[in-house]
């Protein structure tokens, strides 16, 4: 490996990987094979989205990496610093700052804006294999629309547990047309995913395949007209160290009792910083 | 006119180029001398009314299951045509089924025609539900509210007379003739204007196809769909359709009303056939 390269990757790995990505925003929620290579972190472990950071990184870029909503956890860090280390580029934890967030199982809590690319660490793309183990069956029905047979478990779900019991990599509804496994991010997180301003970018370095949602494309849950489409809800329920009750919370058990925080570290962060009180404990599990 | 089948061909393997003229009846076989293809349907013709009941009997290999896998669509043709009551190009233009995209086909599939198998495990999917099979088709046909579909597949299996409180039931755990009715209400759940069945009750005991085909019949004059029905028994022939082909090496030996066929056949083959089984 040549350590001098921008961005630990050749100028031409990184060009296959944007004409793969340019075909991924051409066609939004079809999944694009690439050739994923072997990167200094285990495979299973965010090297498809790392492939993808790396491939756009420009030097004025800001990066922000997050695990389940959190930028200091032992992943996030261990991604943000070889991403800073190898491109030099500076590194945030700030949502707003960021121009390229790379995260797994979350979106952040404070809105994106157009300009920023928020880029999904993806185990498992084909959101057909839970109905259809075969591949070339899955890619007709993906050529024709066909996902009869993803309404079937949720017409099952629906009678015998009355909702789709699918808690996260809920499958949505691409512009009418591909239906895409958004990796998995809770419920919460779906409904903002429709008419992002900011470019979403989903990369599987294990499966080799590569998605995206153009910004503000429109993404729906798939869910029958007469049943809604239920979030987690929190009732009752805030932040214990920023009070917020309008975000995801994390639940935390201390013996008996159940304390709440927010799943975003930054965006806890950020409330306590406007509430002036800048002595919080930024380390929340 | 219903269906109109023009010219139809098949031929398994690699053709000679001759093969359709070096088989069929008058040559006893259906593979070809020269490079032993297999001619599964050689030059069929044929049309069907909406509403008509056609019968089609033969010998085992005789082309019957090719011939509604390729109205179906599960099979290409080699040549020949099939055109469809209100299938159409965007001009107007009747379109060859052959000839259509797979998506302009969809709704020949999925909503104008049915197919039931003889045997339920190529009809059905055994990791869903009984209610789940039957609602897949009911969704493939473009329904998308969840009240309507299962107040659907309740009456659908109400309907076929299969115990509707077992509706989440997976098809293993009902017996071969449900299972057959599994298939069925699945099929029926779009209102079909043709159903294809491949000997629909093979296999099933004397009882349970006597009434399973009882059923059928009072489907079909209930919603008056069309029907083309291949059976090796020429009772259920008799029973069931208004007009009967018979195959042989993958040709059309003889065609006629029913009734005819069995009292009254002009071909050798029929005779036989006729004397043989009745
Ligand atoms: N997939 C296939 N590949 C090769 N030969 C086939 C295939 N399907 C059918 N055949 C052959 O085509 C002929 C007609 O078969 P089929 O339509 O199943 O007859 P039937 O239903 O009258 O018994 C038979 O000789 C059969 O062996
Ligand atoms: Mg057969
Ligand atoms: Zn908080």
């Amino acid at each position: 490996m040549n350590e001098s390269v921008f961005a630990f990757m050749d100028e031409d790995a990184k060009k296959e990987i944007r004409r793969t990505l340019l075909k991924a925003v051409a066609i939004p929620g079809y999944t694009v094979p690439f050739a994923s290579r072997e990167m200094p972190v285990a495979r299973g472990w965010g090297t498809g989205g790392l492939q993808i950071t790396l491939s756009l990184l420009l030097k004025r870029d800001c990066i922000k990496v997050i695990d389940q909503g959190c930028d200091g956890s032992v992943n996030a860090v261990n991604i943000r610093d070889f991403i800073a280390s190898v491109s030099g580029v500076k590194q945030t934890f700030s949502t707003r700052e960021a121009t390229i967030i790379q995260t797994r199982h979350r979106i952040p809590e404070h809105k994106l804006a157009e300009g920023q690319i928020l880029v999904f660490q993806v185990p498992y793309p084909e959101v057909l294999t839970t109905v259809e183990p075969d591949t070339e069956k899955q890619k007709q029905m993906h050529a024709d629309s066909d996902y009869s047979k993803l309404w079937v478990l949720l017409y099952e779900d629906t009678s015998q547990f009355g909702d789709s019991r699918i808690s996260n990599r809920y499958p949505v509804e691409v512009e009418d047309h591909y239906v895409m496994d958004p990796s998995p991010i809770p419920k919460y997180d779906i409904p903002r995913l429709n008419n992002s301003p900011a470019l979403l970018l989903f990369g599987a370095g294990r499966e080799k395949r590569i998605y995206a949602i153009p910004p503000y494309t429109k993404v729906e849950p798939l869910k029958f007209s007469d049943r809604p489409f239920k979030v987690e809800t929190f009732a009752g329920k805030r932040c214990g160290r920023c009070g917020a009750d309008n975000v995801f919370l994390d639940e935390v058990r201390q013996g008996t009792t159940s304390l709440y925080f927010c799943s975003d570290t930054e965006y806890c962060d950020s409330i306590l910083t406007e509430q002036g009180d800048v002595t919080g404990n930024t380390e929340s599990e | 006119m219903l269906l109109e089948i023009q010219n139809l061909s098949k031929v398994y393997g690699v053709s000679c180029g001759e093969c359709l003229d070096l088989t069929g009846v008058a040559d006893d076989s259906c593979i070809c001398p020269v490079c032993d293809s297999v001619v599964a349907m050689n030059r069929v013709s044929l049309s069907l009314d909406g509403k008509e009941v056609l019968g089609i009997v033969g010998e085992s290999g005789s082309g019957k299951s090719t011939l509604l896998q390729l109205i179906y669509q599960d099979q290409c043709p080699d040549n020949g045509r099939i055109f469809y009551n209100g299938f159409c190009d965007r001009h107007g233009v009747p379109l060859n089924i052959f000839e259509a995209s797979v998506s302009e086909c969809s709704v020949l599939r999925n909503k104008e025609m049915s197919m039931i198998y003889q045997n339920p495990r190529m009809g059905l999917n055994y990791l869903f539900s009984a209610g789940g099979n039957i609602a897949e088709k009911i969704i493939g046909a473009g329904e998308r509210s969840y009240e309507v579909v299962r107040n659907r597949v309740i009456e659908l299996m109400g309907r076929l007379e299969l115990p509707t409180s077992r509706v989440d039931n997976y098809p293993d755990t009902f017996s071969g003739g449900q299972q057959q009715r599994i298939q069925i209400a699945k099929a029926l759940s779009s209102s079909p204007k043709l159903l294809l069945l491949d000997e629909p009750t093979t296999g099933l005991d004397l009882s349970v196809q006597a009434k399973l085909l009882d059923l059928i019949k009072e489907l079909q004059k209930e919603m008056g769909f069309a029907m083309i029905i291949v059976s090796h028994d020429l009772g259920v022939i008799n029973h069931l359709t208004d007009v009967t082909m018979v195959m042989k090496h993958g040709c059309l030996v003889e065609y006629g009303l029913t009734d005819q066929i069995l009292e009254d056949p002009q071909q050798p083959y029929t005779q036989l056939l006729v004397s043989s089984i009745l």
